[in-house]
């Protein structure tokens, strides 16, 4: 369930947002959203991966974090074990809302079912200070939505141009682990290597000239992480 | 007389008994402790603000702080709150906060602030620290999620001081292997060279000791009669010499302040420490300048006014009359005296109980492990504690100068010929600089220059002169602006924490 409303100082004055790790805040997530502007952080820690939305064919980017649905391998208890997250993940409770029909700046919007947002209470931090105005969260997050904002307009022209060139391919990844079980993980696009080397220098140029390849090249590094990932689920095995 | 130190006697229980023998049985495992403790002598019960020294204190002796404020009614205390010390209008405040201001040349920060100031309002405190923030709040000093003993914001406490008392007690005699002796002490047996050899308790039974430590309250038991250690008088700097006490309980979900709130009036002061169950409210006065009966009217009118809905009239408020001074040596021969025993002062800056934690710091760090090395160790302890009983006098003196307040006590309170020459010459000194370290050059001094700073600047003490650059300093200064919004959306209430403290269990360990 999620209620979302545009975030107001009337309303909102005692809401208190809790800021911790923890699987029962909504962090026992195997993926989020990843967009190109943040490959570059992101390649560091988790494989980036892409899907086609089969009712829009839309494509986005996932950073993952698991291999099935609702495995954190990232999540200790309430540490969060990487230096970084995915912006649209470390926003939450908030999103970005938009105005009436013709209106299309962006608003601050919580969702209010969201089990990080408290009423009062002991844990958290403020949304609003007792006068009404912003708290340097609400502040940091309004900041962080406004970059998201931008990152997720500028990606529809990332994954087009890929597309363009073709270099999405079907992607299985066999899982072996330490207990002797086999996953085979499927339903995800990667980007084809073999495609990516065989480019022109026409079409290369072309990708550079709109600032592609540097995501290119990050989320392509990125399947490195997927190593990190198996040992993590091996280290919960043998730890089991 | 080469003999090792092995026994150690501590005569009274109490707080500074009880912590006196958890803090040697933690640090000198080796010893063989025993308190004696008369059971009919009530606790005097008043000192429940501490320092933030407490944490390290109770960490040391083994006591969890989730089961120390518990056990204690404990708050959290993040400073002194004082009201009308200037001139005794409704906005006269200001706080002596207990976190420091910013790194960098306090010269450059004042100058910084009273830039500031001019604009603003910005009190001195406020500019200096977050505290002043979450204190002006009523916020606690760190989230529920942080460790204990672990804080934002540097922090103490108040509590309840009979059940403090009860909590160490428990704790040595149960877990620190202390042995408990419900007895009164009838007499004193000496050796040949006139250190004590032996207590003799009412049932006849003596008990013999290497070193005795007099924690017997004012009445100075063996420090006074018995080793005739002489007494100082500091009336002459400090006028008050009587209080009113009484404990006003609360409402379950009123607000817990975040200071010990001191309110001047005519002839003294007024202590107010919120606990969660009740406040402790109490009235200070000097006798000379003021009457039981006006007192009482005092303490009534401001419960009245600072606690809505206390029953006036079921308030018994209880006398108490204090010496004000301390001893001339707090060690002769094989007796120390530690706490009330010690000496007493007016609890404006709470210095009771982190006396008894210095005193007994000193004493663990430089436990004297022969009889021959007692006078040497004796020597020092003097040297350093009437070096610290005399700042305690002077910083406690320095609340009272800068006020402009015109009643008859006020104006002899500020008569030069009652101030220590010491503190009349930083006076002067602070008119041309700031308080800084060398004014207090001690390794280990009890008051910082820092606190001197948020007194003087609070009381409206007119900064000096400064010529310099003060951009980095004006830099830092809005550091501490942001970290008070921060600090003031991310700290749940008192109330809203040790609510959720009360609610946790608490395991105590039985060894």
């Amino acid at each position: 369930m999620s209620q979302h409303v545009i975030i107001d100082s009337v309303s909102h004055r005692e809401l208190r947002v809790l800021g911790n790790a923890s699987a029962a805040l909504g962090d026992d997530v195997m993926a989020a959203m990843a967009l190109p502007q943040e490959f570059r952080q992101l390649q560091a820690c988790y494989p980036i991966v892409f899907r086609r939305d089969l009712a829009s064919g839309q494509i986005s980017a996932l950073a993952l974090f698991g291999f099935e649905s609702g495995e954190n391998l990232f999540l200790e208890g309430e540490h969060w074990d990487a230096p970084c997250k995915p912006m649209a993940h470390a926003v939450q409770p908030f999103l970005i809302g938009r105005g009436a029909a013709d209106d299309d700046t962006a608003q601050v919007h919580i969702d209010l079912d969201h089990p990080r947002v408290a009423l009062g209470g002991a844990n958290g931090v403020r949304v609003f200070d007792e006068d009404g105005s912003a708290s340097p969260l609400l502040e940091n997050a309004a900041q962080m939505l406004g970059d998201l904002d931008a990152a997720y307009r500028a990606s529809g022209a990332f994954f087009k141009a890929l597309e363009r060139y073709d270099l999405f391919e079907p992607f299985a990844l066999e899982v072996p682990l330490a207990d002797g079980s086999k996953h085979t993980l499927v339903g995800f696009l990667a980007i084809d290597e073999d495609k990516v080397r065989a480019l022109g220098s026409a079409e290369l140029a072309d990708l550079h000239g709109e600032g592609h390849l540097m995501p290119l090249f990050m989320a392509l590094a990125s399947v490195g992480q997927f190593a990190g990932l198996v040992a993590r689920r091996n280290a919960r095995i043998a730890r089991a | 007389m080469n003999t090792a130190i092995h026994n150690v006697v501590i005569v009274g229980g109490g707080t500074a008994g009880w912590l006196s023998a958890c803090l040697l049985a933690a640090k000198r495992p080796e010893l063989t402790i025993t308190l004696v403790e008369a059971p009919d002598i009530p606790s005097i019960g008043v000192g429940e603000g501490t320092w933030p020294t407490m944490r390290g204190t109770l960490a040391a002796i083994g006591i969890e702080e989730a089961e120390f404020l518990a056990c204690c009614d404990g708050a959290f205390k993040q400073g002194s709150r004082f009201d009308g010390w200037v001139s005794g209008a409704a906005d006269d405040s200001y706080l002596h906060p207990f976190t420091a201001p910013p790194a960098g040349a306090p010269e450059a920060l004042i100058a910084a602030w009273a830039a500031r100031a001019d604009a603003g309002k910005l009190s001195y405190a406020a500019a200096m620290t977050a505290q002043s923030a979450a204190v002006a709040r009523d916020l606690a000093p760190r989230q529920p999620a942080m460790p204990g003993y672990a804080g934002a914001l540097n922090y103490a406490y108040h509590l309840d001081a009979g059940k403090f008392a009860a909590l160490l007690m428990r704790h040595a005699t149960g877990r620190l292997g202390v042995r408990h002796m419900a007895a009164r002490v009838t007499d004193v047996v000496k050796d040949a060279c006139g250190s004590i050899a032996e207590l003799i308790i009412d049932s006849g039974e003596t008990i013999p000791g290497d070193l005795f430590i007099d924690c017997s309250g004012l009445a100075g038991l063996l420090i006074g009669e018995h080793c005739g250690a002489a007494w100082i008088d500091r009336s002459d700097v400090l006028f008050n010499d009587h209080a009113l006490a009484v404990q006003v309980p609360v409402a379950a979900d009123s607000a817990i302040a975040s200071a010990t709130i001191a309110t001047a009036h005519s002839a003294g002061w007024i202590w107010d420490i919120g606990l969660p169950g009740r406040r402790g409210i109490g009235c200070i006065y000097a006798s000379r300048f003021m009457d039981d009966d006006a007192a009482r009217e005092t303490l009534l009118r401001y419960v009245a006014k600072a606690v809505p809905g206390a029953d006036i009239a079921a308030l018994a408020p209880r006398k108490l009359a204090f010496p004000t001074g301390h001893r001339a040596e707090f060690w002769r021969s094989n007796c120390l005296a530690v706490g009330l025993s010690a000496g007493f002062l007016e609890p404006l800056e709470a210095s009771a109980i982190v006396m008894i934690e210095l005193s007994l710091q000193a004493l663990c760090a430089n436990f004297p492990r022969s009889r021959a090395a007692m006078p040497i160790h004796a020597e020092r302890f003097n040297a350093l504690f009437r070096y610290r009983w005399d700042r305690i006098v002077e910083f406690l003196k320095l609340h009272y100068l800068p006020s402009q307040r015109s009643e008859p006590y006020w104006q002899a309170q500020r008569d030069p010929a009652h101030v220590p020459p010491r503190l009349s010459a930083l006076m002067a000194l602070w008119r041309d600089q700031p308080p800084s370290a060398w004014d207090f050059p001690q390794v280990e001094e009890i008051f910082s220059a820092e606190s001197h700073a948020y007194v003087l600047y609070g009381m409206g003490f007119a900064p000096p002169p400064f010529a310099g650059d003060c951009s980095a300093a004006q830099a830092r200064l809005d550091e501490v602006a942001y970290r008070s919004r921060a600090l003031a959306s991310a700290l749940p209430t008192n109330r809203a924490i040790l609510a959720q403290h009360a609610a946790d269990p608490v395991l105590e360990r039985i060894s």
